[in-house]
C-alpha cells in the first residue's frame, strides 16, 4: 500500500514533537536538584568541593617533623614559599597523620631546573626587586665558577644568601642584603 | 647611560603579565571557526541553486549540502577536545542560560543542525525512495528510517516536499549567517582584547566564512571529479568563481579597513596592535596572509573573471585559488585567535606560540579534526549519492 502524499511531513512533525517531549522530560529529570538554589549553578556543587579531601596544607604542617629546615627557611630569602612548591604535595608525604610515601628529592641538574623556574631572566614578569632573575651560563661566568655549578653548591636552598653572605663576612666584604639570608 | 636607559626600556617593553605568557586558546580555538566557517558557506552555495536558482550551480547544489554536514558533525570536536570533559557537553542544553554567549552555540549549532539534515532528507526522498527499492539488506533499512517510510513519489508530495524545501533553504541563508556571525561575536565581544573587540568581527567572520566555503566547495569537486576521473562542470565552476571573487573582494576590504580604522583614527591600543602586526605577527600576516594568499588569488579571481578564460584554464586556475584562499581563511583565525592572545594585558609586551606535534590541542589532533569531515564526506557518499553525473542520480532523476 502507497503511503498518503504528506505521510513523510508527518513523522517529522511527529518525530520534531517527540524530540521536544523528550527534550523536556530529560530537562525535568537530569537537571541536578539543587540547580538554581543560590544562582545559574548547582548549589550542591559547593558542598562537593568542601568535602574534597585536603591535598595542600601550610609550611606549618612541615614543622612538626622538620623542625631544623623549617627554622633555616623562616630565616631565609625563600621563607614566604611554600614547601610544598619544591618538596611536592602533602598529601602524598602524610595522610591521617602518618608517613605514606617519600617525597621526591631534587639532585644535580633537577636542582638548576627547579630553581630556574623562577630565577629565570627569560621570564618576563618578574620585577627585579621582587625576585632576583639570572641567565644561565653568565651568571655563573660573573660570579667567576666553572659553568658546570649548581645552584645550591654556592646558594643553600632553603636561604639563598645565607653561605654567601656568611663568606662574606669572613672576607670583610660589605654589601647591601638588608639582614636577608 | 646607556646601561640606564636600556634597564629603563627593558621595565617599559617586553613586560608581559604571568597570566599571559601562554597562550591558552590554541590551534583548537584556530579550528572551531574555521570549520563552522566552512559549514556557513557551503550552505550558502546550495542556497544559491535552492533559493536564488541559479541553475548554472546545479552540479554541486547537492555535494555543497552533503559537505557542509560533514563538517557540521565535526564543528563541535575542537571544542570538545579544547574543554574537556565531553560527557558534560550537553548539561549547557538542559540548564541553558540565557546571558552566556558561549552557551548560545549550543542553541545556533543544534537548530542549524536540525534545519540542515531535514533539507537534505527532503531533497533526497525522491532518490532514497529509489535506492530503497533497489537495495537490500542494511541499506534498505538505512534508506526505509531515512525516508521515514513513505514511499509517495507522487507529484502532489514532490511539490510538497519542493515548497518546504524552499523554506528550509531560505531560512538556512539567515541561520547559517547566524551561525557564523555569532562564532565573530564571541570574538568581537572580548572587550578586554584590543585585535578582537570590534563590531566588524563578526562581519569578517561572515565573508571570510563564504570565502572559505565557497573555496571547499570548489577545491574538493574539482578534486573529487579527477579522482573519479569524470569531467568537471566548467560553468558551474565559472559561476563559483564569480561569487568567490565578489565575496573575497568584500572579505579582504573589511580586514584591510578594520587595520586602517585602527591606524588611522591611531585608537587607543594602536601602538600595541601596531606592535604585534610589525612584530610575532610579520610573518603569519603581512607576508602570508595579505601578501601570498590574498594578493594572489585576488589577481586570479580578477584575471578569469575580466577576461575570457578557457574552460580547462579556468577549472585549474581556479582550484589553486581556492586552494590557496582555504589557506588565507585557516591563517586570518590564525591571526585573529592566535595573534589576539600574543599581546599581553600589560600593554607593553608580547609573548609567543609554537604549537607542538603530539600534545592534546596539537598540530596532530588538528590534522585528525580537518581529515575526519572528509572521511565522513566519503562515508555519506554511500547513503547519499552527491553528483548529478553519477548513474545512480542520472538514472533515478529522470
Amino acid at each position: 500500500m502507497q503511503s498518503d502524499y504528506n505521510t513523510h511531513i508527518k513523522r517529522i512533525v511527529l518525530l520534531l514533537v517527540v524530540a521536544a517531549v523528550l527534550g523536556f522530560l530529560a530537562k525535568k529529570f537530569a537537571t541536578p536538584t539543587s540547580f538554581g538554589k543560590y544562582g545559574h549553578y548547582r548549589a550542591d556543587a559547593i558542598q562537593d568541593e568542601v568535602d574534597r579531601p585536603l591535598r595542600h596544607m601550610t609550611n606549618e604542617s612541615c614543622l612538626s617533623c622538620h623542625p631544623f629546615e623549617w627554622e633555616l627557611h623562616e630565616q631565609g630569602r625563600h621563607k614566604t614559599i611554600s614547601c610544598e612548591f619544591c618538596h611536592g604535595t602533602y598529601a602524598d608525604h602524610v595522610q591521617d597523620g602518618k608517613f605514606a610515601g617519600r617525597l621526591p628529592v631534587k639532585k644535580g641538574e633537577e636542582i638548576k631546573t627547579l630553581c630556574l623556574r623562577c630565577h629565570n631572566k627569560a621570564i618576563k614578569a618578574r620585577p627585579k626587586d621582587v625576585i632576583k632573575t639570572v641567565e644561565m651560563p653568565r651568571h655563573l661566568e660573573d660570579q667567576h665558577v666553572q659553568v658546570t655549578h649548581i645552584c645550591n653548591q654556592c646558594h643553600h636552598v632553603h636561604a639563598p644568601l645565607i653561605y654567601i653572605n656568611h663568606a662574606q663576612k669572613v672576607l670583610g666584604i660589605e654589601e647591601a642584603n638588608n639582614g636577608k639570608q | 647611560m646607556s646601561a640606564v636607559h636600556n634597564g629603563v626600556m627593558d621595565v617599559l617593553t617586553n613586560f608581559v603579565l604571568p597570566n599571559d605568557l601562554h597562550v591558552h586558546w590554541s590551534l583548537m580555538i584556530v579550528l572551531y571557526p574555521y570549520i563552522t566557517g566552512i559549514i556557513a558557506g557551503a550552505f550558502i552555495v546550495s542556497s544559491l541553486y535552492h533559493v536564488f536558482k541559479i541553475e548554472s550551480l546545479k552540479p554541486v547544489s547537492r555535494y555543497s549540502l552533503i559537505f557542509a554536514l560533514a563538517f557540521l558533525a565535526c564543528a563541535t570536536w575542537p571544542l570538545l577536545n579544547h574543554l574537556g570533559h565531553p560527557e558534560r557537553a550537553l548539561n549547557m542544553m538542559l540548564t541553558p542560560s540565557p546571558s552566556s554567549a558561549m552557551a548560545g552555540f549550543g542553541y545556533i549549532y543544534s537548530a542549524y543542525a536540525i534545519l540542515l539534515i531535514f533539507e537534505i532528507l527532503l531533497i533526497y526522498r525522491p532518490v532514497m525512495v529509489a535506492l530503497k527499492a533497489r537495495s537490500t539488506g542494511l541499506l534498505h533499512i538505512i534508506y526505509g528510517i531515512l525516508t521515514f517510510g513513505s514511499d509517495n513519489v507522487s507529484s502532489q508530495s514532490l511539490k510538497l516536499d519542493h515548497k518546504i524545501i524552499g523554506f528550509l533553504a531560505g531560512l538556512g541563508i539567515p541561520m547559517a549567517c547566524v551561525l557564523h556571525g555569532y562564532v565573530g561575536f564571541i570574538f568581537g565581544g572580548i572587550k578586554a582584547n584590543p585585535t578582537w573587540s570590534t563590531p566588524l568581527m563578526p562581519v569578517i567572520f561572515l565573508l571570510s566564512a563564504s570565502v572559505s566555503g565557497i573555496s571547499g566547495v570548489i577545491f574538493t569537486y574539482v578534486t573529487i571529479q579527477k579522482f573519479r576521473k569524470k569531467p568537471v562542470d566548467a560553468e558551474c565552476v565559472r559561476t563559483l568563481t564569480k561569487f568567490l571573487w565578489g565575496v573575497f573582494i568584500l572579505c579582504f576590504t573589511f580586514e584591510m579597513l578594520e587595520i586602517f580604522t585602527h591606524s588611522y583614527l591611531k585608537t587607543h591600543h594602536w601602538e600595541m596592535i601596531h606592535g604585534l602586526l610589525w612584530g610575532p605577527l610579520y610573518k603569519t600576516f603581512w607576508v602570508s596572509q595579505v601578501g601570498i594568499f590574498s594578493l594572489i588569488p585576488m589577481l586570479l579571481l580578477a584575471w578569469m573573471c575580466l577576461f575570457r578564460v578557457g574552460n580547462a584554464t579556468l577549472v585549474f586556475w581556479s582550484t589553486i585559488a581556492s586552494g590557496m584562499l582555504l589557506v588565507q581563511v585557516l591563517l586570518m583565525r590564525w591571526n585573529v585567535v592566535i595573534g589576539g592572545q600574543l599581546m599581553s594585558k600589560s600593554g607593553r609586551g608580547f609573548t609567543t606560540f609554537h604549537p607542538q606535534f603530539l600534545e592534546k590541542e596539537g598540530i596532530l589532533p588538528a590534522i585528525i579534526i580537518m581529515v575526519a569531515p572528509l572521511v565522513i564526506l566519503y562515508l555519506l557518499e554511500k547513503i547519499f549519492p552527491m553528483w548529478m553525473d553519477d548513474e545512480r542520480l542520472t538514472a533515478l532523476d529522470t
